[in-house]
């Protein structure tokens, strides 16, 4: 998998990497991931991340094109409402 | 404003382009060695459609030309923000990707779309909108623009070569690590 942009995060984000990887593959594309199994691991590689992209003075930018990306939501999520009026959504 | 289309097809089925995507900036692809690191900002299945939403934080080395770096002020990486969608129901992965770096002079606006052409062929297309938004001189926004324009056919054809790679790497360990579980399950038969 490819490295983090801080290197004190590789061995968190490989362990992360793997396990999504896996049900990724095995589970996810096969309609069976509903649950996410990796979510711990990714709590410790994203708790790593965001002191990283702070010391590195990303953060900021990082989260204005965030803010610039939610508007691709509403065409890729079919967020758009496609039902009855009467339906709940 | 200037457009870069691409489009192609991948010998492979679309299970296998979806899994492997999230391992194309690995060691096994030598050719898209501009990207040095891939972090994941956030990730979540949406519980309403079923479809994995991914943010990825991609940061390139800076490969701009010489006159263009110096122009926009030079740093030595650049940073990308990705945000996938993968729909397992209707097969489709949608990758919307946008330049962080230099973001207020150039907006690089790019969409990847990979879909089942048959159950062992995908197709991948590509575009992306290249904006130079310094005010003014319009000669200088055009080269800024044909620059971007031409970096980004480079780096598309060494991508589609480095993704080969990887594919076919993917399909050779998922191969053995079958064949593994086979051998290790007849030997449990056979005890």
């Amino acid at each position: 998998m490819s490295a983090s942009l801080a290197p004190e995060c590789n061995e968190v984000k490989e362990r992360y990497d793997s396990c999504f990887l896996k049900w990724y593959s095995e589970k996810y594309l096969r309609g069976k991931g509903t649950e996410d199994e990796c979510a711990s691991l990714f709590k410790d590689y994203k708790k790593c991340l965001t002191v990283a992209l702070k010391e590195r003075g990303i953060d900021q930018m990082l989260s204005e094109a965030r803010a610039d990306h939610k508007e691709s939501d509403e065409i890729h999520m079919r967020r758009k409402c496609e039902c009855l009026p009467a339906a709940d959504c | 404003m200037k457009v870069f289309s691409n489009e192609c097809t991948f010998d492979y089925s679309w299970e296998e382009v979806s899994t492997a995507n999230w391992r194309k900036y690995c060691p096994w692809n030598d050719k898209s060695t501009h990207v040095i690191a891939v972090d994941i900002v956030s990730r979540q299945v949406d519980p309403a459609t079923g479809i994995l939403r991914t943010e990825r934080l991609i940061t390139c080395k800076q490969t701009a030309p010489k006159w263009l770096a110096a122009l926009m002020g030079g740093t030595e990486t650049s940073h990308v923000l990705e945000t996938s969608y993968v729909d397992p129901e209707s097969k489709k992965v949608t990758m919307v990707s946008s330049n962080m770096t230099w973001s207020n002079i150039l907006s690089v606006q790019e969409t990847v779309v990979y879909q089942p052409l048959s159950g062992t062929q995908t197709q991948f297309v590509q575009d992306a909108k290249i904006t130079a938004l310094c005010g003014g001189w319009q000669k200088l926004k055009n080269a800024v623009e044909e620059a971007t324009v031409t970096r980004f056919s480079e780096n598309a054809r060494k991508g589609k070569e480095g993704f080969e790679a990887v594919l076919e790497m993917s399909r050779r360990v998922f191969s053995e690590e079958k064949e593994k579980v086979q051998a290790q399950a007849q030997q449990k038969m056979v005890a």
